[in-house]
């Protein structure tokens, strides 16, 4: 799920950017910091900065020569929770489950959590079908998924998930029947 | 801060923060990023790559976007007193019966919220209508 939150990071300068540009060199390294990817557990990860609220005063880091200035900026992040529900798109499908992408967030459904009347198919194009064939998940595949568990890295968030549950499964737009 | 064992949306359980933080819909992502590119385009050319977070959310929000009107959309959650993440949730998926919706938004279901079935579905024909006519 996507919000729109207000964050704090502490930003570190090198005395060499102290200059009238001190405002801009912090924003553009806090752009920088963003792009590489701002990842945390609480927050989730950082899509895009929208605006800067606040810089405060710098403080001298002891025993080094940086300062550090705290900076509040509102920003578009994408945090998924346990429990949530989400569309996603199929990646890669082998015989232990298929993996899915909503956004930055890398999804996992293993084959256990995967209604027992669909069944692997291995081939060229890997697929997971009903027996009547009328039903199945293969990469590009647009899924309705409940997220089980979520984990988080440096720069990445990858969940778990489920669509053994009622009204999960395959997405079946009214243009592609 | 609330720890990951206690996190569960389908209870509203989302943490202070993110209950009283904006809730965006993919809809409304759709826009703030688009707004972003074309800033970023402006400011250093095509020539520059995006970064792969902002490029894989911007392909994905306007790929599962359903609405484009959200002035009318934000009126349906003050009249049915929504969470801003349960309007969010139904805006996303677009529950199409009241056994759809109670089934991804679980949370409806909390006894005294006065969310029956009649309510659900009024507010399901007006989120329709508003699909119908934007």
């Amino acid at each position: 799920m996507f919000f729109h939150i207000v964050l704090e990071r502490n930003m570190q300068l090198d005395p060499r950017y102290f200059s009238n540009n001190l405002r801009e060199n912090l924003v553009t390294q806090l752009m920088e910091d963003v792009n590489k990817g701002i990842c945390s557990s609480q927050h989730g990860v950082v899509v895009a900065i929208t605006g800067i609220e606040n810089i405060g005063k710098g403080l001298i880091v002891n025993g080094t020569r940086f300062a550090s200035f705290p900076v509040r900026y509102q920003c578009v992040v994408c945090r998924p929770f346990k429990g949530e529900i989400l569309e996603a798109v199929v990646t890669m499908v082998n015989k232990m489950g298929f993996f899915a992408e909503a956004g930055p967030v890398q999804i996992f459904v293993s084959n256990h959590l995967i209604p027992d009347d669909m069944e692997f198919q291995c081939g060229d194009m890997p697929i997971y079908t009903t027996s009547d064939g009328l039903i199945k998940i293969q990469i590009d595949s647009e899924v309705r998924l409940k997220i089980i568990g979520t984990q988080v890295d440096r720069t990445q968030i990858f969940c778990v998930g489920t669509i053994k549950d009622d009204f999960l499964g395959v997405i079946n737009h009214p243009a592609s029947v | 801060m609330l720890r990951g064992e206690d996190e569960d949306a389908s209870e509203l359980k989302i943490g202070e923060d993110f209950l009283k933080a904006k809730c965006l819909m993919n809809s409304e992502v759709a826009i703030l990023l688009e707004h972003r590119y074309d800033q970023m385009k402006q400011m250093s050319g095509d020539s520059t790559p995006l970064p792969q977070v902002f490029e894989k959310s911007l392909q994905y929000v306007k790929c599962f976007s359903r609405f484009t009107n959200q002035g009318s959309v934000k009126q349906v959650r003050d009249r049915y007193q929504l969470a801003e993440f349960e309007l969010a949730v139904i805006g996303n998926l677009c529950p199409e019966t009241v056994e759809e919706a109670k089934a991804i938004v679980p949370s409806l279901k909390t006894k005294g919220r006065g969310h029956d079935d009649e309510a659900v579905e009024r507010l399901l024909n007006d989120l329709l209508m508003i699909k119908k006519f934007e």
